[in-house]
Order: structure tokens, then sequence, then C-alpha cells
């Protein structure tokens, strides 16, 4: 069901603020202008389904069994060994008794974080940037 | 051409390798949490629709909230939004930059914040 708002370029705006959306409009529910001009952006005046459609950056699914594929480029993957093995190294060197085996441990621990850190902070984006090609500049038509 | 890829049973070889007696559950719940770290970068893109509700203003982002199909959104940023207009067609709308809206409207919220 397609909605009244004609022009939604000029007729509605939207803000963030802290975990909401708020989608502001300045037309009525029949896609005229609102008569007073102080109390012209309200909440949109009309139900329509599926009428927002966001682009946004998500998170990841979480894996919920040995069989799950994780939801990420390949190119990340390997970060999350690193990941789970500075966990684990730093849980042996937590846990054990032996000082020369929790000094190896918390080496070793640093060395797979250094990994991740690099892996994700550093080269994250750039390593799975899918962007190419000439570039061009669409200015928008604000008729 | 084939993409290499690890799943999350070749994920767990590879850390028994050094770690033999790691449990199966405890190395799946550190997946998950190196998930969560990997995904505050933007490394996912989603396309999620929502339904309007009349004189509804906010519309919750939160960790929970669900696109119109009922699965969760799961935002960390927003990029863009699109309104659909009268055609059916999705236009992208402008972000207000200064919040300062002279009305409040309150009508049929349910995504404020209460005090409690």
């Amino acid at each position: 069901m397609a909605s009244n708002i004609k022009y939604p370029e000029n007729q509605a705006m939207y803000f963030i603020e802290g975990d909401t959306l708020a989608l502001i409009t300045r037309v009525d529910s029949s896609g005229n202008g609102r008569t007073s001009s102080r109390k012209q952006w309200k909440a949109i005046s009309e139900a329509v389904t599926r009428g927002l459609l966001l682009h946004y950056y998500a998170e990841p699914n979480s894996v919920t069994s040995i069989t799950s594929n994780l939801d990420i480029d390949n190119a990340l993957e390997l970060a999350v060994v690193d990941y789970v093995k500075k966990c684990l190294y730093m849980d042996r060197a937590g846990s054990s008794p032996d000082a020369g085996v929790m000094q190896v441990s918390m080496n070793m621990a640093s060395k797979h974080e250094r990994n991740f850190k690099e892996a994700i902070q550093r080269y994250g984006v750039r390593k799975k940037d899918k962007t190419g090609g000439s570039r061009v500049v669409k200015v928008p038509n604000l008729v | 051409m084939a993409v290499h890829s690890i799943s999350v049973k070749e994920l767990v070889s590879r850390v028994r390798l050094v770690f033999p007696g790691a449990p199966e559950n405890y190395i799946l719940n550190l997946i998950n949490d190196a998930l969560v770290e990997i995904g505050t970068y933007k490394v996912k893109v989603v396309h999620g629709m929502i339904t309007t509700v009349a004189d509804k203003m906010y519309y919750s982002l939160s960790d929970v909230s669900e696109d119109s199909a009922g699965n969760k959104l799961e935002v960390n940023q927003v990029l863009r939004v699109y309104l659909m207009d009268n055609e059916g067609d999705y236009i992208q709308i402008p972000r207000l930059i200064d919040k300062n809206l002279l009305l409040g409207d309150i009508t049929s919220e349910d995504n404020l914040n209460a005090p409690d």
C-alpha cells in the first residue's frame, strides 16, 4: 500500500535519538500540507505497510551450533580464530600455577590480540572494501 | 570458482589443536563475543523495512526491535532512510540535524523511556 505523501524528500525527515528513529512529516493523512505553520512538523499521520526502508550497518548473526557458518566476509574469519585463541590463552595464564606457562600464555594472548586488532580495527574495512570504478556525483533534483 | 571460508566446525578444530580440552559451548560463546566485537565495525550492510503507525513519531532501533516481517533489525548505525511515496516508490528522506522541534508529539508513542 502506497502512502499519501507525494514528495517525501521535502515533506518528511528523520532523526536518530538514542535507540529510536523519529519520523516527522508536514502533511496530513490525505497528503495535504498542515495549515498551522507553528505545528507543521509532526509524526506521520498514516500507517504505511513497509513504508520505511532503512539501509544500515548491522551486527553479524550469532552462531548457535557447531554446524553454523560465520556471518562475516571470509577475509575476516581468521580474526575470529585469533580472538578465541586470545581468550583461551588468557584463561590458561590466569589458571596456571606455573609461572613459566603463565608468561608464555600471556605472550601468546598478546600476539593473538594484536592479530585480531590489526585484522579488524586497522585493516578490516579496507580488506573487504568492494568499492571500485570511476566516480560520479549525482546531485538530487530538489524541485 | 569456490570461495574458501571457515565453518564453525573447522574453527573449533583449529582451536582444539592448541586447546584440546576446550568445551564446545565455551568456544561458541567466544565466537559470538568476537562477532559482536567485529560487528561494531562496518562489516555488514542490511536493508530493512518498517511499517509506519499513524501518529507515531519514534520507532525503536534497539537490539530487540523487529522489521515488518518480524525479523530482528540488529541496527548498529543507520546509513540512509527512505519513505514510500504515493506511487509506492521509496524516496530517500533527509536527516534532521537540529532536533529542537517546537512540537513534541507523544500521541501513540510506546518507545519513550518513562522514569521508573
